[in-house]
């Protein structure tokens, strides 16, 4: 021991102590969100689960036969019983036609109580405590140090930022081959992608991974780390690149948040970290910009809004069009919510003139009801002509498609159509503005 | 012990005779119930292709049994089984709301709730205790289960429940399996499948924490998909399979007790999963129709009599119905039945 490692010692008001176990969780935090996101592409996230429940059993043996937690017999065990349950939940599928989750939930039930019978029946041989094997104990891995040349640092900070490069490494090194996979197995066993290889090696970081922050996150809260990053990112972006980097910015990012938050309550951090993942995923599902359940409910409503104006703006149109002269007409009746609204709406800002119950567009109004009842003689010409529907079948469609074309549109319609009035004889009216 | 609970006098009477310890009997009897139970619910979610179900009611449940224990106080064991099913119904609530809502894929849907439902339960677990609340160590007692801890009063609640389930099964068997095997034709069949399949996720809710004081909730879900998986190598026809199903659970959970009894210190929960996954080993290894060996051994038989020329007669044989219905890939979608058969 000396100067430059003296600050670093376990001392629990310390920032240090406390700067050590959020990195051990935002190192493995990180690796499981690597590794996750592919699983979660290859919509393999079960057995993610069943990895992570089913190496406690390996890592229980390991233990036994004298291996150190974080040491090569652990992680040994570990990646058999990884293997071991990829195998048979694949064994289960292809000889006795079992679906993938159901094989997997056979396999790593089995493999878990086996793991708690070994761990029960050797806990006075094994330095394995069934406690900390489920929930984890990230607030004391700063108690349990090693010397890495002249630097102290918690054993299992060490275990999990070994891990992390080892499987960035190898997803890395196979970058090309897993985002083939993942998106087209077929096609990728075509062009000869060693697929079994790139599956298994997978499968293999997703044990490394898991093993290399058991012993500070626990069995089943892996899970967590494992896919709710990648599902987040998954709604976020769209690119495979940018949803394992989002993914793993996320981990870090929640890694640190549940860390401070389960420091401020007083409580477990993975299970806090585990809580704020699910936020995250929360969030990004209310909020993501394209696929978020808000902006498509506000992309809805704006429709909806929209198509509520202009009906009831082409409704007048077509009133005063029959009348003649630009006269005002009876105010129609609104037949919702959202037509009254929209009827209210247009008359504020000066697109209706209401007088005494009898109302007329203004010269604004008039313009974007043209062009919408240009959108739709439009259409019913073009259906009339292609389509080969009968007169009274062409409104309905064209009711549809009037709030949908493009000026360049009803340009090339109007082009082929030559002019002329539409298939009831109306006139169309010009292009406005 | 009241009256109402009638099921203990029956163990008094019972237990001079098996010479089995009164505690031991009150264990196995719930062990008992409770594994056929989850063998016959499991069947339906496993036909409803929703075998994982039971795992995500089931990390659930802990959040809301340390919820009520802070709401009301109370640590009996029918108080926080109550709680622990409100948080794990709610949690499959959400994951419907999920699957239907967002672009996230059923088995990462499934996944999320799991961990992050077992995640806020293991952190409220742990403040309490870190706060010095009674109540974690009873709550804890459900995660890994602690069967030996299970009084009469407990097990009589747990196989009324557990029997009540499988009553409401097999009134309701019709619609339920039609719903199961084919929720397409069910609903255009003017069934109300969505009624019928929040049932089944009830049931599967019911059965999970009911699981929870033996086998713990980590392990709980094993009693709902093991059993049936076991029992779907020996059958092709739904009723044998609720029945198999059923038995396969209640001889799993006998064999774990007694296990359990013989080898001290073997936690019964795991004992439970592990002769449970015994059974269904050694039935997809050696079932008749759908196992392993069979499907091997008819296999050499056809490249057997391939080799001595024989094909041509089996052919014929086929054709005239005579041939046994197992094909190399066994399966109902060879098998033809007696009625189409030429």
């Amino acid at each position: 021991m000396n100067e430059a490692a003296g600050w670093m010692l376990p001392d629990a008001g310390h920032l240090a102590f406390h700067a050590w176990s959020m990195a051990t969780a935002a190192a493995f935090s990180a690796a499981c969100a690597l590794v996750g996101s592919f699983l979660v592409v290859r919509r393999m996230s079960l057995l993610g689960d069943a990895i992570a429940h089913a190496v406690l059993p390996g890592i229980a043996i390991g233990a036994l036969a004298g291996g150190q937690l974080g040491g090569p017999l652990v992680i040994g065990g570990a990646v058999a019983a990884a293997l071991l349950t990829a195998w048979s939940t694949r064994l289960l599928r292809t000889a006795a036609g079992l679906a993938e989750d159901a094989g997997a939930g056979v396999v790593f039930t089995t493999m878990f109580a086996a793991g708690v019978v070994i761990v029960t029946l050797a806990a006075a041989r094994v330095d394995l405590d069934p406690e900390c094997v489920l929930f984890g104990s990230l607030e004391l891995v700063a108690f349990d140090l090693m010397s890495i040349g002249r630097l102290m640092m918690p054993r299992a900070t060490v275990s999990a930022v070994a891990m992390l490069a080892l499987v960035a490494v190898a997803i890395g090194a196979t970058w090309r081959w897993q985002v083939f996979t993942a998106f087209d197995t077929p096609a990728a066993c075509v062009v000869g992608v060693p697929v079994a290889a790139v599956t298994a090696l997978l499968l293999t970081a997703t044990a490394v991974a898991t093993v290399g922050g058991f012993e500070a996150v626990g069995a089943v809260l892996v899970v967590s780390m494992l896919v709710v990053p990648a599902a987040a990112a998954e709604l976020l972006v769209h690119r495979m690149h940018r949803v394992v980097a989002v993914a793993i910015a996320l981990a870090v990012v929640a890694a640190c948040l549940g860390w401070l938050a389960a420091w401020a309550c007083n409580t477990n951090a993975a299970g806090m970290i585990a809580v704020v993942l699910g936020g995250m995923y929360g969030l990004a599902a209310l909020v993501a910009p394209v696929d978020g359940v808000l902006p498509r409910a506000a992309a809805g409503i704006n429709l909806a809004w929209r198509v509520a104006r202009e009906d009831w703006l082409a409704q007048i149109w077509r009133a005063q069009e029959e009348l003649g002269g630009g006269r005002a007409v009876p105010r129609p009746m609104p037949r919702s919510l959202l037509e009254r609204a929209a009827v209210w709406w247009l008359w504020l800002v000066g697109q209706v003139e209401d007088r005494g119950g009898l109302v007329r567009l203004s010269v604004a109004g008039r313009r974007e009801a043209e062009t919408v009842v240009r959108s739709h003689r439009l259409w019913e010409a073009w259906l009339g002509r292609h389509a080969d529907l009968p007169l009274d079948h062409l409104h309905p469609p064209a009711e549809w498609v009037e709030h949908h074309l493009g000026a360049a549109v009803r340009q090339r319609i109007e082009a082929e159509m030559a002019g002329g009035p539409d298939p009831h004889g109306r006139e169309i009216p010009p292009e406005s503005g | 012990m009241t009256a109402s609970f009638a099921g203990v006098p029956c163990l008094a009477v019972a237990f001079p005779a098996t010479g089995l310890a009164y505690n031991t009997l009150v264990v196995l009897v719930a062990v008992a119930t409770v594994g056929c139970a989850g063998g016959v619910v499991g069947t339906l979610a496993l036909l409803r292709k929703r075998p994982l179900l039971g795992d995500a009611a089931a990390h659930a449940t802990l959040v809301g049994a340390a919820a009520i224990v802070l709401l009301t106080g109370r640590r009996d064991l029918p108080t926080l089984l109550t709680g622990a099913a409100a948080s794990s119904f709610a949690a499959l609530c959400l994951l419907a709301l999920i699957r239907r809502c967002t672009r996230t894929r059923d088995d990462a849907a499934t996944a999320i709730l799991i961990g992050v439902s077992f995640g806020a339960g293991v952190s409220v677990v742990t403040w309490m205790m870190a706060r010095g609340l009674p109540g974690s160590g009873t709550i804890e007692q459900l995660l890994l289960g602690h069967a030996a801890a299970v009084t009469a009063r407990d097990a009589t609640l747990l196989a009324a429940v557990a029997l009540a389930t499988v009553l409401v099964v097999a009134a309701t068997l019709k619609e339920t399996v039609a719903v199961a095997f084919d929720a397409a034709f069910a609903a255009a069949g003017g069934w109300p499948v969505g009624l019928i399949d929040n049932a089944v996720t009830a049931l599967v809710v019911l059965m999970v924490v009911v699981g929870l004081p033996t086998a713990g909730g980590v392990l709980v879900s094993a009693l709902l998909v093991i059993p049936p998986v076991a029992a779907r190598q020996w059958t092709e026809r739904v009723g044998p399979l609720l029945v198999l199903a059923g038995l396969v659970g209640l001889a799993s959970a006998v064999l774990g007790v007694l296990a359990s009894i013989a080898w001290p210190g073997l936690p019964t929960g795991p004992a439970v999963v592990l002769s449970a996954a015994l059974i269904c080993l050694v039935s997809i290894l050696g079932a008749p129709g759908r196992g392993l060996v069979a499907r091997r051994w008819r296999e050499r038989e056809l490249v057997r009599r391939w080799a001595a020329g024989r094909l041509t007669e089996e052919g014929l044989a086929l054709e005239r119905g005579l041939h046994e219905p197992w094909g190399l890939a066994a399966g109902p979608s060879i098998t033809v039945p007696e009625s189409r058969r030429p």
